[in-house]
């Protein structure tokens, strides 16, 4: 009893700081992202999925996010501090492994970048914007670089998380007109051979890429790719397009790992079921409990607002 | 003459009221009643779940309580007019906090139901709030948990989904109009297909730290019909933060 009470209230007040945060030394080895898995994925032989009762590929189960500190910062970098641990870029296009942002858009980048007030090498010291996640602000494209659950049914793909949800419609409907402008966009998926293609528009722009500050805008267009490459694995690729900040379209790509099987398990992520992680071999393990963000944490946000973070507003140049 | 009753009593008959044991629902897969789509209630009681005249932005309403009355206990009762009178600062939802059960059904925004062999899900547009109703055959899980949502058990009884709900915090209400409940709370819910497009929602409230007895509250939910229904987007928290930032006299931080 005291247990589960102890993973309740940890799980609430956990919501906002980075769930299942590890603490990493400055000799801990340089996490594989992009790079490394591009060239294991070549090596892959051919597979075919098993279909659903629908016919099309199977995606369904369990699936953690990519290894290692998470998208901290999405492009390379070493050791920076003990949660942001030495790591390959998550970029697979452009091959330096950059986001291709315009002279503006890096400027205002590194603007917000020096403001972060995170004890980071290069900041001036001034609290410009605090991470918008901090604040319970969740949107694309990050929602699916933690664990999710796959549940397809007919015609949908439901994407869940640990408190929250994505439904992708397959059915071939059209996108809402371009001025109606949400967090996670409008999701439109089809299916191409293995692969389950995602276009995103309508995105706010509103929340963040990772906690560094690396940013997106309200007409970026997003192009997702999911395909199980192995019975345990989904390749997972998100190009995103926006003439308006970036000089090229650019693409990140990481494995989703099927949860249990050990395959490049994440250390330092989130399961869909991590609410009770600490209470494996109980029969409630594989269950999804309440995960609460703003209403546990209104007191960390208010002291964010404090300590003079502004609030972010969708880059447009 | 015999016509005109005829189209009288058709129209007479709310949805709610037909027979439920004369429609069977198509099953799944997984041979359970299949209640998915995308529904959402008609009606008033996310304003008052009791009978109510209008006001500002608060359409009048048939209330959805059984009898009207709610059986408080004199204290909770008390508790129920402070709320009234101070509505606007102390609802929860103006804090956008998780709704509770069972005002997050009916809340006007539009609710997926996604049935899997062991698990119902509920995906609510308001906030993205997913409730999880466990058909695994666990047991509640020993408390005592205070959650917003509650812990949701489920079963079909006939082609009736039965919910059964514990584990509260005393923190949320079930309307506009300051009715309240206490930790204590036990929901049981009884979604009943009626026809393809409706389902009769029952709700029996347990609570004997605010209640003297149990009482119930009843309310059709219908299928959405437009061709592209689908769950869009509410999300209440930063919508709410964003408008009190920069305020200087913030209630939401000043109060803190």
């Amino acid at each position: 009893m005291r247990q589960l009470l102890l993973v309740a209230s940890v799980v609430i007040a956990s919501a906002v700081l980075v769930r299942g945060q590890a603490f990493y030394k400055p000799d801990t080895p340089k996490f594989p992202q992009a790079r490394t898995w591009v060239a294991q994925r070549a090596k892959l032989p051919p597979y075919k999925a098993p279909r659903t009762p629908d016919g099309v590929p199977d995606l369904q189960g369990n699936w953690n996010g990519p290894i290692g500190g998470g998208n901290d910062d999405l492009e390379e970098h070493d050791y920076i501090d003990v949660t942001t641990p030495p790591q390959e870029s998550y970029i697979s296009d452009p091959p330096d492994g950059k986001v291709p942002y315009t002279p503006w858009a890096l400027a205002k980048r590194n603007e917000i970048r020096a403001g972060l007030a995170r004890g980071w090498p290069g900041e001036t010291g001034q609290r410009l914007y605090g991470d918008p996640a901090a604040l319970c602000l969740v949107g694309m494209p990050r929602s699916s670089f933690g664990a999710q659950e796959i549940v397809q049914t007919r015609n949908q793909v439901i994407l869940l998380t640990a408190n929250t949800y994505r439904v992708i419609p397959t059915d071939g409907r059209a996108h809402l007109s371009s001025g109606a402008k949400t967090f996670f966009g409008n999701s439109r998926g089809r299916w191409e051979g293995e692969t389950l293609v995602v276009d995103v528009t309508g995105v706010n722009g509103e929340t963040w890429i990772d906690s560094a500050g690396n940013f997106y805008g309200p007409n970026t267009h997003m192009i997702e790719r999911w395909t199980r490459v192995e019975p345990n694995t989904i390749d997972y690729q998100i190009t995103l397009e926006d003439p308006t900040l970036y000089t090229r379209p650019w693409t990140m790509t990481y494995p989703k790992r099927r949860q249990g099987t050990g395959a490049g398990a994440n250390p330092g992520g989130t399961t869909a079921a991590s609410a009770v992680a600490n209470v494996n071999n109980d029969r409630y393990a594989k269950e999804v409990w309440e995960n609460t963000c703003i209403e546990g944490n209104i007191d960390n946000v208010a002291e964010i607002k404090s300590l003079g973070f502004k609030w972010f507003n969708p880059m447009v140049p | 003459m015999k016509h005109w009753i005829i189209v009288l009593v058709l129209a007479a008959t709310p949805a709610a009221a037909q027979d439920s044991s004369t429609y069977t629902p198509p099953k799944t897969r997984d041979g359970q009643p299949d209640l998915q789509g995308i529904w959402q209630v008609l009606n008033t009681a996310s304003w008052d779940i009791q009978d109510h005249g209008a006001s500002l932005g608060v359409p009048a309403g048939h209330g959805v309580v059984d009898g009207n009355d709610i059986p408080y206990t004199p204290a909770a009762l008390a508790k129920k007019q402070e709320n009234f009178k101070n509505r606007q600062a102390l609802d929860p939802l103006n804090k956008c906090f998780l709704p509770g059960v069972p005002r997050v059904t009916y809340l006007p925004y539009p609710f997926q139901i996604v049935q899997q062999r062991e698990r119902i899900d509920i995906l609510h547009e308001y906030s993205r709030v997913i409730r999880y109703i466990y058909m695994n055959g666990n047991p509640h899980p020993p408390g005592p948990i205070d959650w917003f949502m509650g812990d949701s058990r489920g079963r079909f009884d006939g082609n009736t989904l039965v919910v059964d709900v514990i584990h509260f915090n005393d923190e949320t209400w079930f309307d506009r109009a300051g009715n309240h409940h206490s930790d204590a709370l036990h929901v049981v819910e009884r979604f009943t297909p009626t026809d393809r497009d409706h389902m009769n929602y029952e709700v029996t409230i347990e609570d004997p730290k605010t209640f003297t007895r149990p009482w119930k509250m009843s309310m059709p939910i219908y299928r959405r019909q437009e061709k592209d229904a689908e769950l869009l987007e509410y999300e209440c928290g930063p919508y709410l933060l964003q408008e009190e930032w920069n305020k200087p006299n913030s209630a939401l931080f000043n109060q803190r």
